[in-house]
C-alpha cells in the first residue's frame, strides 16, 4: 500500500480527480459571495459534459468545443438568475429543476444527436490535450506528477488565481462581495444588486461548465449517462468548507482529491469493506468541515473576548 | 367558460385514448401463428439485453416463417417518468388476450408481472434475468429464466490469468500475476460474476491475485476510471468490468495504461471500435437464445411453467464473443485452453461456484475466496 501511495501516479490521481471538483468549487464560491447558493452546479456540469462532446465533435476542436460549452454554461447560469431574480423562484427549487432537466435532457439530446443512449460512443469528440512541461518533465518524481496533466487542470489552477484577484482586487469583485454581505448597504451606494447577482451566476455557470467539459473531454474521453456523479454537490460542501474563497476552495479540493486517491489505493488491498472505503472522501470532508468551523468559533470567541 | 371547454375536451381525449388502447378480446383460433409480445422497460438500441431479446425473436420468425410465429415489441421507456406506464401496458396486453405469451425481464418489471400473473391466470408469461417468487403459490403461468454469468465469468478469469503472464502480448507485464475486477456495487449478481472470475483464474494458476474495486454505483465512469487506473498502475494488466456505464471507465483506463479490459453485457469491442485493441472479448448473457429455446419448447407444450431455470454455457444462455477480433487479440494457445475449459463446463466436469440460487456459496465462503486471491 505504501508503495502505491509513494508513487508519482498517486499524486497525478490527486490532481486529476481534484480538477472537476475545483472548477465547481470556484463556481460555488463566486455565487456564494454574491449571496446565492448555486445548487444547480450538478446539472450544469452534466449538460456541459454532453455539450463538450457534441461541440468538440462538430467543430473538430477541443478549444472551440470548450468555448461553446462555456457560453452555454453561462447561459444556464443566466437562466437560473432569471428564475431567482426576475421570477422570484426559490433558488433551491430552481436549481433542482435544472438538475432534473439535466438528468433526462442529456439522454434525450444524446439520442436525438447520435442515437446513443448510455454512452456517446458514436460521437467522435476531441479531448483537451495534456501538457508536457519541457524542463520540469526531466525532474524525477515531480516531473512525472506535473508533466502530462491535462491542460484543464492547469486552467483550473489559473482560475483560482484569477478569481482571487477578481474578487479581492477589482471594483466589480468588491461589488459582488458587498451585495453578498449586505444587499441593502450595497444598494444604498448605487450598486444594482440584481445586475451583480446576474454577473456572479453567469461566471459561476461558466466555471461549472469547464468542470463538466473536463469530465467528458479530459478525465474521460466520452460522455456517459449521469457522469457528473454528485460532484456538483460535493463542490458546494468544499466551497463552504473553504470559507467560499478561491484559495480555500482550492485547498479543500486538493484534500478531497487526496482522500479519493487514498480510497482507491485502499480498495486495492481490500483491508476493509468497500462501503467504508467509499465513505473516506466524504468523511474527510465532513471532519474537515467540523474542524474548520470549530476553529472559526474559537476565533470568534477570542475576538469577542469571551 | 373557455377553461371549462378546454378541460372537457382534455377529459374526453383522455377517456377516448384509454378506450382506444384496449382492443376487444379475441379468441384464439387454430391455425393462427404463435403470437408473442415483448414488453421492454426500456428501448431498443441499448446494444445489450433488449437488442438481444429482439434479435432472438427476429431470428425465430425468420426460421419458422410468419405463418408460424409473429411477435410485437412494445418499447415502454426506462426513465422514472416512464415507470408509471409499465404496469398499465402489461395489463393492456393481458386484456388483449390474443398473445400466446408475454415476455418481459429485469428486476424492475417484477412487481408489474407479479400482479398481472395473479390477475390473469390464463395468460402465459416468460420472465428473464431476475428470480420470480413462486413461493406465494399458484403462479404456474410464469416461466422464469436466469443466466449462469458465473460460467462465462469463469472463462474470462481463466483467460485473464493466462494473459497476465503471456510474454507474447505487447500490453502485458509478465513479471506479476495480478488481474483486476471492477464492480458496480456488491450484490448477488455481481458476486456471481466475481466468484466465477476468481475461481477461473485460480484454477489456471493458483497464485493469481485479484485486485478488487467497487465504484459504489453504476454511472460514475470517471471514478471507475481512476479506480481501474490505480489497479493497472499497481501491477494488474488485465481487468474485467461489471459496473454498467461506470465500467466504461475501466476500458478507458486500459487504453491510457496500455493494458487489457474485458467487456460485459454487450460486445464492447464492437460498441467502442476506437478502443477495440484493448478489449480482447466480452461476456454476454444471450437473452435472445434463451427466448428462442423457451418459445420452441412452449410450441411443443413442454415449457416448464411455474419453474425457474438457470441457463449457462451448455444452453447458450451465456457466451463469450468469439469473433475475428477475439482471434486477433488472444493467442491461439489460450483460445484452445478456453475452448477446452468451456467443454468441461458443458460436460459437467467443472462445476463453477455460484452466488445465486439453491447452490449459492455462503457469504463467508465468498469472503474466503476473495481473501485467497487478495493482492498482498
Amino acid at each position: 500500500m505504501w508503495k502505491a501511495i509513494l508513487s508519482p501516479d498517486f499524486f497525478s490521481t490527486i490532481l486529476r480527480s481534484a480538477t472537476p471538483i475545483l472548477f465547481a468549487t470556484l463556481a460555488s464560491a463566486i455565487a456564494a459571495k454574491s449571496g446565492i447558493c448555486n445548487m444547480a452546479l450538478e446539472g450544469i456540469m452534466l449538460f456541459s459534459a454532453l455539450f463538450g462532446v457534441i461541440f468538440s465533435s462538430l467543430t473538430h476542436s477541443a478549444w472551440l468545443g470548450l468555448l461553446i460549452t462555456m457560453v452555454i454554461g453561462g447561459l444556464i447560469g443566466m437562466i437560473l438568475a432569471f428564475f431567482i431574480l426576475n421570477l422570484k423562484t426559490d433558488e433551491i427549487l430552481a436549481a433542482i429543476a435544472i438538475n432534473l432537466t439535466a438528468t433526462g435532457g442529456t439522454v434525450l439530446i444524446m439520442v436525438a444527436f447520435s442515437g446513443d443512449r448510455g454512452v456517446s460512443s458514436s460521437i467522435r469528440s476531441v479531448s483537451a490535450p495534456t501538457v508536457t512541461l519541457p524542463l520540469i518533465e526531466k525532474i524525477p518524481f515531480i516531473g512525472s506528477v506535473l508533466s502530462g496533466q491535462n491542460v484543464l487542470t492547469w486552467l483550473a489552477i489559473l482560475a483560482v488565481i484569477l478569481l482571487h484577484l477578481f474578487l479581492y482586487k477589482t471594483p466589480l469583485g468588491l461589488a459582488i462581495r458587498a451585495v453578498g454581505e449586505n444587499k441593502n448597504a450595497a444598494e444604498s451606494v448605487g450598486i444594482s444588486s440584481r445586475k451583480i447577482k446576474y454577473i456572479a451566476l453567469i461566471i459561476s455557470g461558466v466555471l461549472a461548465s469547464m468542470g463538466g467539459f473536463y469530465l467528458s473531454g479530459g478525465y474521460m474521453n466520452m460522455f456517459t449517462k449521469d457522469m457528473s456523479g454528485g460532484r456538483g454537490f460535493i463542490a458546494l460542501a468544499a466551497s463552504s468548507m473553504g470559507g467560499d474563497t478561491p484559495v480555500g476552495g482550492f485547498l479543500v479540493s486538493l484534500l478531497f482529491g487526496l482522500a479519493q486517491a487514498v480510497a482507491n489505493v485502499m480498495q486495492l488491498t481490500s483491508l476493509m469493506p468497500y462501503e467504508i472505503i467509499l465513505m473516506v472522501p466524504y468523511l474527510t470532508t465532513l471532519v474537515g468541515l467540523g474542524v474548520y468551523y470549530y476553529g472559526q468559533k474559537k476565533k470568534k470567541e477570542r475576538l469577542s473576548g469571551k | 367558460m373557455k377553461k371549462k371547454l378546454v378541460a372537457a375536451t382534455l377529459t374526453a381525449a383522455m377517456i377516448l385514448s384509454t378506450g382506444l388502447v384496449t382492443v376487444p378480446v379475441m379468441a384464439k383460433e387454430d391455425g393462427e401463428p404463435y403470437k408473442a409480445a415483448l414488453l421492454l422497460n426500456g428501448t431498443l438500441g441499448d446494444k445489450s439485453f433488449y437488442d438481444s431479446a429482439n434479435a432472438g425473436l427476429e431470428a425465430l420468425q425468420e426460421e419458422l416463417g410468419d405463418d408460424k410465429f409473429t411477435f410485437k415489441v412494445e418499447q415502454m421507456g426506462a426513465t422514472s417518468a416512464d415507470e408509471a406506464k409499465w404496469e398499465p401496458t402489461m395489463y393492456d396486453y393481458c386484456d388483449d388476450g390474443s398473445y400466446d405469451v408475454i415476455i418481459c425481464g429485469t428486476y424492475q418489471m417484477l412487481d408489474a408481472l407479479t400482479n398481472a400473473a395473479a390477475d390473469y391466470p390464463d395468460q402465459k408469461f416468460i420472465f428473464f434475468d431476475e428470480a420470480f417468487d413462486f413461493s406465494t403459490g399458484g403462479e404456474d403461468n410464469v416461466y422464469n429464466v436466469m443466466y449462469k454469468q458465473n460460467e462465462v465469468s469463469y472463462l474470462i478469469g481463466a483467460m485473464a490469468a493466462m494473459m497476465t503472464t503471456d510474454e507474447s502480448l505487447d500490453m502485458i507485464d509478465p513479471s506479476n500475476k495480478i488481474i483486476g475486477f471492477l464492480g458496480g456495487m456488491e450484490n448477488s449478481v455481481i458476486n456471481d460474476f466475481l466468484v466465477g472470475y476468481i475461481q477461473g483464474a485460480k484454477d489456471v494458476d493458483a497464485d493469481t491475485q485479484v485486485a478488487l474495486a467497487y465504484v459504489g454505483n453504476f454511472y460514475d465512469s470517471a471514478a471507475g476510471k481512476d479506480m481501474a487506473l490505480t489497479q493497472y498502475q499497481n501491477g494488474a494488466d488485465v481487468g474485467f468490468n461489471v459496473a454498467g456505464s461506470a465500467g466504461l471507465g475501466q476500458i478507458e483506463a486500459a487504453v491510457d495504461a496500455k493494458r487489457y479490459a474485458f467487456g460485459v453485457d454487450s460486445d464492447q469491442a464492437a460498441v467502442l471500435p476506437d478502443y477495440a485493441a484493448n478489449i480482447p472479448t466480452s461476456a454476454l448473457k444471450n437473452v435472445g437464445n434463451s427466448l428462442i429455446r423457451a418459445i420452441k419448447e412452449d410450441m411443443d407444450g413442454e415449457l416448464p411453467y411455474g419453474t425457474l431455470e438457470y441457463l449457462g454455457l451448455s444452453d447458450g444462455g451465456v457466451e463469450l464473443v468469439e469473433d475475428d477480433h477475439y482471434k486477433e487479440v488472444v493467442p491461439e494457445e489460450i483460445r484452445t485452453k478456453i475452448e477446452d475449459l468451456k467443454q468441461q463446463i458443458i460436460d459437467g466436469k467443472i462445476t463453477v461456484p455460484t452466488a445465486l440460487g439453491d447452490d449459492a456459496m455462503s457469504e463467508d465462503d465468498i469472503k474466503a475466496l476473495i481473501d485467497s486471491a487478495k493482492v498482498g
